[in-house]
């Protein structure tokens, strides 16, 4: 067959019946780029002689450079079978875990699929995902059994032990198959019951009910699932030395041989019969009677016996003799090679070619475009839960489309895009040079003659005047194609599944969470104005595409059954969309990925100008990868996240060379922490009840620190009650940190956008001003309310939900300010609750409330440990004396010389800050009472540092305050749900355990051998998880992350070793890795703040300088 | 006594000598090498790691150990240990070359922080990171000074970086009520200082929310209130006019 021309494709597309689209799924390294290349071959787009080693569908440098496939693509073959053309749609997919998503863009598109197994390696972790795969998407899978060359010439298998291993080979993909059927008539079942029990229920009726016990698998019929050589749908090959061995052939040449008939043949051939060579019969039990199987003897023998004699044993004249008896014609250059796999390869492709019985086998078994089922379709229509009896009836009508698959021009247009892919725009056809023509090359010719006559003209006329602008258009045109050349484009990987396609037609873009009933209220067309339904846009098919590998090739129109390229898309398509003509079409049901994006990095240009270009390049990736996410967090960072390491490498290459063009690096991301107190414990770290005494010893301690710097003005007391004056001596405030219980954090934290609206509201009624809320709104903050005082409970907190002053950080984090003062009654938080009652007890705010609000906002928003946020902490204010600043104005003055004065020692950027933050308080309270105040200072500006001040020391005693109670890390955590099967579970539990994880339950999948463990993960710890788990378990557990909570790390950051039992235990210095200390000093290193560590540990260990010794 | 013979000299190698001018007399101890910062911040709490030996000297490349009565006249007393304290602690050393290094990376990180605390990319209104900004201060070949103040140096470093990328100080959000009276006139004055006037209000009382720079805060704050004598206030919304929240690009 020579190359296949275009019109002939065209041709084809248009008679579903005899369009084949199939797809190649297998592990890591089971042959099917390699066996897309024999399939390849056979249509002559590449050599035989390449077949297998040029990886023709592995258009990247890095695939080509790694070895594995990335991406899948794909390639429109020709195949006949006597007088039936096939047109076969063939998609290569790649096998790594890790680009399983693109796996399933390619499996939704295809009818079937030929799955790859290695004759050595048998059924691997992929190999299983991707039967899986193909199951869920209700596609039919055929078996290619490869690399039987590596059973004779690595395993040195005899042909009777390689027939049985190829047994258990089928065995075992049959369990895997059986595995996956009867967890779905489980499924389907416990559906079932669910049901009836509802119904059972509703109907409330008794009665006897006789209860179904059988599971409903004898029921189901599901041999024809299975894969068995004489059904026909298992091929054995040798993609690399290019030859397979489908039943069918043989049974035909044997049949004719021996006088059997072909039927028979095909049906005994595999199994336990043999040849009675006497009679000419086939008989049953070879096993039974020590017979050598038909399979072996007519088959395997066969081509042991040609490995044997070429590659074993060079035998020449024995390679000729079969050669002859082969009727191959063999070509002198081969037969003379010094490596005899060329000559094996020679003889093989002409007596076996590996394309035949493969594509044979796909146009006989895999379903056309037109026997697609009619589950599949109502699958693919209904979305998420929705049951399809439930879509609007013009939809259930699609349906009659899909199965029809007709190219009728009336026919409602359906289009399903799997994924974007991003093509240079050079390669595109409209774009590619073609070989020139005898006449265009003439008329080059001509043109640049002319061009050099008028330059010769030019040259002589400049010399009489300066004629510098003939230049100038010349020096631009090619600035012009470089900025072209650079350009991506992006083309919708797409399958047409009912109607025509044409190029510049409009259609509807679904959206994955459109919803048709909406659309047909509305009653629209895709040729109208845009209408206003969610999730809907009009986009027109700028240019279709056939796939061709590397190349694409223009087309006019597309009809139905056909997979194809779409240009233009990529203003309308992020990466997945439906595309019809009819609004009544619902979108198809969003693909399944097996691995999702669980390795997270942050990403960064090299130089910080290029940022843009950066973030542009992001933008890209994310609509040309199926799987990988980019994300900007709060904290600035751009954060990528992918399948797994090969796949972030692919994407970085991606950055790097194609969307954003410019150096990046990849790190860690930053983990966030939170700093909390704990209640003192009552055991030390030995177990030993914590004395009296000890306790405070411990204080004692702390005092002792915080004395080196503030010794006058700072007072801590045995209960943890912080007393500071500020520097002027004029106020002092009591603090005392507690404890919020768990339950109250978390509380705080849900409903922190309720708490901001409420802030909100008190900022607007404190001026005076009314805003009208909404009833609901104010129902929520009362549940609010109600919940913090159920959760509040005991002698401590009594009255304390009443008496709530502020949250913080931010206003609305999870720390609570709480006025404890007595005899000063300020209204609460909740006083836009309580709106008409403020005839009795007029509250009053004093002077410089909001100085204190202020100082908490700081204190919490980066606490004493490593100047990370706090959280679950009740800051409690006792005690707030402020001695009337007005009367003393001398001595303010003088006070107020030297606050200044110390922070302009600071430089000007503190002084800035303190000016930034009392100005902050002051402008807060622009109450009426701060007015009254102004006026009363006068044009004095004295006030301004002193809520200044107040501020540092509020920040000051909460930070003090924190101090004395037993400080405590908070890590963020992960839930991670990981799927391992039992001969995995330990190796999972050794990397949980390496790495902190705590396993919260693990049980079984009803109906496979998968377990699904639960566990919970510091964040800390999750860098390179994935990875690792991968890696330990060779691919056959996957984890899935995704962030939950806040957890308290129970060790302390301070804690050294103090009674006699703990020396014993962890030795003086107690560096026996001590979790929160390490967390703890990675943030101080990373922010540049002070780690309590020596430079050297060892003074005698360093080096000697000196040099006269 | 003064035989030098290599039998009964001790030669001391990777010595830090802290001095200290006490009483007109000079005293020197022999330390380590990087150990003596490690003693003042409290991390290194065995004296024995600091000192090579605990006897004071007059000169100590030259061996000769301090007089007892110049020691008690000077200290007040004559014990070793404690004489030794207090020159580690008040006595005069040249930092060595690591606690040098170290100090200097502690505050290039700690500058670097507080840039990328203060500012923002002016298109995303989103924070840079840490690592960026350093990476940036590199690029500018920003040298640290011992000397002076973190801060102080951060601010120079944002106006360096505004040169080579785009970065600018996070905007403050404020609020202002001016009486109506004087409403047009300030704000003649305060327009060159707002960066973006986000609303204005002029009924009874001109009401503004703006962002402005942190830097000329308080000039706002000083105008506003000589110019109204205390009927104009001042209200900071936010400190820090940035995107909150992650952002899925799309």
């Amino acid at each position: 067959m020579g190359h296949t021309s275009l019109e002939k494709i065209i041709a084809l597309q248009r008679n579903p019946a005899n369009i084949r689209n199939l797809c190649i799924l297998a592990h890591v390294d089971h042959g099917k780029t390699t066996l897309a290349d024999c399939l390849v071959a056979s249509n002559g787009i590449i050599s035989n002689r390449l077949a297998g080693k040029l990886r023709y569908l592995d258009s990247r440098e890095d695939e080509q450079i790694r070895g594995i496939t990335m991406k899948s693509s794909a390639i429109s073959l020709l195949y006949a079978i006597g007088e039936k053309e096939y047109l076969l749609n063939l998609i290569d997919s790649p096998g790594h875990v890790d680009f399983s998503s693109e796996v399933s863009t390619a499996v939704r598109l295809c009818d079937g699929a030929i799955v790859v197994i290695d004759a050595v390696e048998g059924v691997c972790p992929q190999t299983q995902v991707v039967l899986r795969q193909a199951w869920l998407e209700n596609i039919r899978p055929v078996l290619v059994v490869n690399k039987m060359d590596r059973l004779i010439t690595e395993l040195k298998l005899t042909s009777q032990e390689a027939y049985i291993h190829l047994q258990k080979i089928l065995e075992q993909v049959n369990a895997v198959t059986g595995t996956l059927f009867t967890s779905k008539v489980l499924e389907e079942r416990a559906e079932k019951e669910k049901e009836e029990k509802e119904e059972k229920e509703s109907e409330a009726s008794g009665g006897d009910q006789v209860y179904d016990w059988s599971a409903g698998l004898e029921e189901t019929d599901d041999s024809h699932l299975y894969f068995s050589p004489d059904q026909g749908n298992v091929v054995f090959a040798s993609a690399i030395d290019g030859w397979d061995s489908g039943m069918a052939q043989f049974a035909h040449i044997y049949s004719q041989r021996m006088g059997i008939r072909a039927e028979v043949l095909l049906k005994t051939l595999w199994g336990d019969f043999y040849l009675n060579a006497k009679a000419k019969k086939i008989m049953k039990g070879a096993q039974a009677k020590g017979k050598k199987p038909l399979f072996v003897q007519l088959v395997l023998d066969n081509i042991w016996s040609l490995y044997d004699a070429v590659v074993t044993r060079r035998d020449k004249e024995k390679v000729e003799k079969m050669v002859t008896s082969l009727g191959v014609k063999l070509m002198a250059r081969d037969s003379r090679h010094s490596d005899p796999k060329v000559l094996l390869s020679a003889i093989c492709s002409q007596w076996l070619p590996v394309s035949q019985a493969v594509l044979s086998m796909v146009c006989e078994k895999l379903p056309s475009p037109l026997d697609m089922a009619a589950e599949r379709v109502e699958k693919l229509m209904s979305v998420g839960a929705r049951r399809f009896d439930s879509l609007p009836k013009e939809t259930q009508e699609l349906k009659q489309a899909f199965l029809q698959c007709s190219s009728e021009e009336n026919a409602p247009v359906i289009v399903f895009v799997s994924k974007m892919f991003a093509v240079d725009t050079k390669a595109l056809p409209q774009n590619k040079q073609r070989p020139l023509t005898q006449e265009e090359i003439a008329q080059r010719r001509e043109l640049a003659r002319q061009r050099h006559a008028d330059r010769l003209a030019a040259n002589q006329q400049a010399e009489n005047q300066d004629a510098l602008p003939v230049s100038c258009p010349a020096l631009r045109q090619p600035k012009l194609e470089e900025d072209e050349g650079t350009k991506e484009t992006f083309v919708a990987f797409a399958r047409v599944y009912s109607g025509v396609v044409k190029r510049g037609q409009r259609m509807f873009v679904l959206g994955p969470k459109f919803d048709p009933t909406q659309a047909l209220s509305m009653g629209c067309s895709a040729s109208d104005a845009l209408p206003a339904v969610p999730h809907l846009s009009c986009c027109s098919m700028e240019s279709l595409y056939l796939l061709m590998g590397r190349e694409l090739e223009g087309l006019e129109e597309v009809p139905s059954g056909n997979i194809l390229g779409i240009g233009g898309l990529e203003e309308c398509v992020l990466k997945s969309a439906t595309l019809s003509t009819s609004p009544a079409c619902p979108p198809f049901t969003p693909l399944n990925f097996e691995a999702a994006a669980i390795v997270r990095v942050a990403i960064e240009p090299k130089h910080p100008s290029e940022m843009p270009k950066l973030v542009h390049g992001m933008r890209l990736l994310n609509q040309a990868d199926p799987c990988a996410e980019v994300l900007i967090q709060e904290t600035g960072e751009h954060v990528l996240v992918t399948a797994g390491e090969v796949h972030l490498q692919r994407c970085l290459d991606d950055l790097r060379d194609r969307f954003a063009k410019i150096e990046i690096s990849a790190s860690k991301p930053i983990i966030p922490f939170r700093e909390t107190v704990v209640r003192p414990p009552k055991v030390d770290m030995v177990n030993e009840e914590v004395g009296k005494q000890q306790k405070v010893a411990i204080i004692h301690q702390v005092k002792e620190v915080s004395q080196g710097r503030l010794s006058d003005t700072l007072h801590v007391d045995s209960s943890g009650l912080v007393t500071l004056t500020t520097p002027n001596r004029l106020a002092t405030v009591a603090v005392r940190a507690i404890p919020l219980p768990q339950d109250v954090t978390r509380l705080l934290e849900d409903s922190s956008e309720l708490i901001r609206t409420l802030e909100q509201l008190n900022m607007s009624l404190r001026e005076g001003r009314r805003i009208d809320v909404s009833p609901r709104t104010l129902e929520a903050i009362t549940e609010l309310k109600s919940q913090l005082e159920s959760l509040l409970q005991g002698r401590k907190w009594r009255n304390t939900v009443e008496r709530i002053w502020a949250f913080g950080p931010r206003r609305y984090g999870p720390n609570i300010l709480l006025n404890s003062v007595e005899g000063y009654h300020r209204p609460s938080v909740w006083q836009c609750l309580v709106k008409g009652e403020r005839s009795g007890e007029a509250p009053v705010v004093r002077d410089f409330d909001n100085s204190i609000v202020s100082g908490f906002q700081l204190a919490t928003l980066s606490g004493p440990m490593c100047e990370e946020p706090l959280m679950g902490v009740c800051f409690s204010v006792e005690q707030w004396d402020i001695q009337s600043s007005s009367e003393p104005q001398h001595q303010d003055s003088v006070e107020e010389d030297s606050a200044s004065h110390e922070a302009s020692g600071d430089g000007t950027s503190t002084a800035e800050g303190t000016s930034e933050t009392s100005a902050q308080a002051e402008g807060i309270t622009a109450g009426p009472s701060q007015a009254k105040r102004r006026t009363e200072a006068g044009s004095v500006d004295c006030y301004g540092p002193v809520s200044g001040q107040l501020i540092a020391a509020m920040k000051d005693a909460c930070r003090h305050a924190f101090q004395a109670q037993p400080q405590r890390l908070m890590a963020a955590m992960y839930t991670c749900e990981i799927m391992a099967t039992a001969e995995v579970l330990g190796r999972v539990y050794g990397v949980l355990g390496k790495r902190e994880g705590r396993v919260l339950h693990e049980e079984m999948k009803e109906g496979t051998d998968m377990f699904i463990i639960k566990a919970i993960l510091p964040v800390a710890e999750s860098f390179g998880f994935a990875d690792e788990i991968r890696k330990r378990t060779s691919g056959l557990a996957s984890p899935q992350l995704v962030f939950s909570h806040w957890e308290v790390i129970s060790s302390d950051p301070y804690w050294v070793p103090t009674t006699e039992e703990e020396y014993l235990h962890f030795g003086e210095k107690a560096d026996s890795a001590n979790q929160a200390l390490k967390y703890m000093n990675a943030v101080r290193r990373r922010k540049g703040l002070y780690v309590e560590e020596k430079i050297v540990e060892h003074a005698e260990k360093q080096r000697t300088l000196s040099k006269n010794k | 006594m003064s035989i030098f013979t290599p039998t009964n000299q001790i030669r001391l190698t990777n010595v830090a000598v802290v001095r200290m001018k006490k009483g007109g007399k000079r005293f020197e101890i022999a330390c380590y090498k990087n150990k003596v910062m490690s003693w003042r911040s409290g991390a290194e709490k065995d004296l024995d790691e600091v000192l090579q030996t605990n006897s004071v000297f007059v000169n100590v490349s030259k061996g000769q150990v301090a007089k007892k009565d110049d020691l008690s006249k000077a200290f007040g007393t004559d014990d070793l240990t404690e004489i030794c304290k207090q020159i580690l602690a008040k006595g005069e050393l040249q930092v060595s070359d690591k606690e040098r290094q170290s100090q200097l990376e502690t505050m290039f990180r700690d500058i670097a922080t507080i840039v990328a605390e203060k500012c923002v990319n002016p298109e995303t209104k989103r924070p840079y990171t840490v690592s960026l900004i350093e990476r940036a201060m590199k690029d500018i070949h920003y040298s640290v000074k011992a000397n002076k103040s973190t801060k102080q140096q951060a601010l120079e470093v944002i106006r360096q970086l505004k040169e080579s990328m785009q970065i600018q100080r996070a905007h403050m959000r404020l609020r202002l009520v001016l009486p109506a009276k004087e409403g047009k006139r300030l704000k003649e004055k305060l327009k060159p200082l707002l960066k973006v006037v986000e609303s204005e209000e002029f009924d009874e009382e001109l009401e503004m929310v703006c962002l402005v720079d942190p830097g000329c805060f308080r000039e706002i704050d000083e105008l506003i209130r000589c110019e109204t004598k205390g009927r104009g206030s001042l209200e900071v919304l936010s400190l820090k006019d940035v995107e909150e929240g992650d952002e899925k690009l799309e």
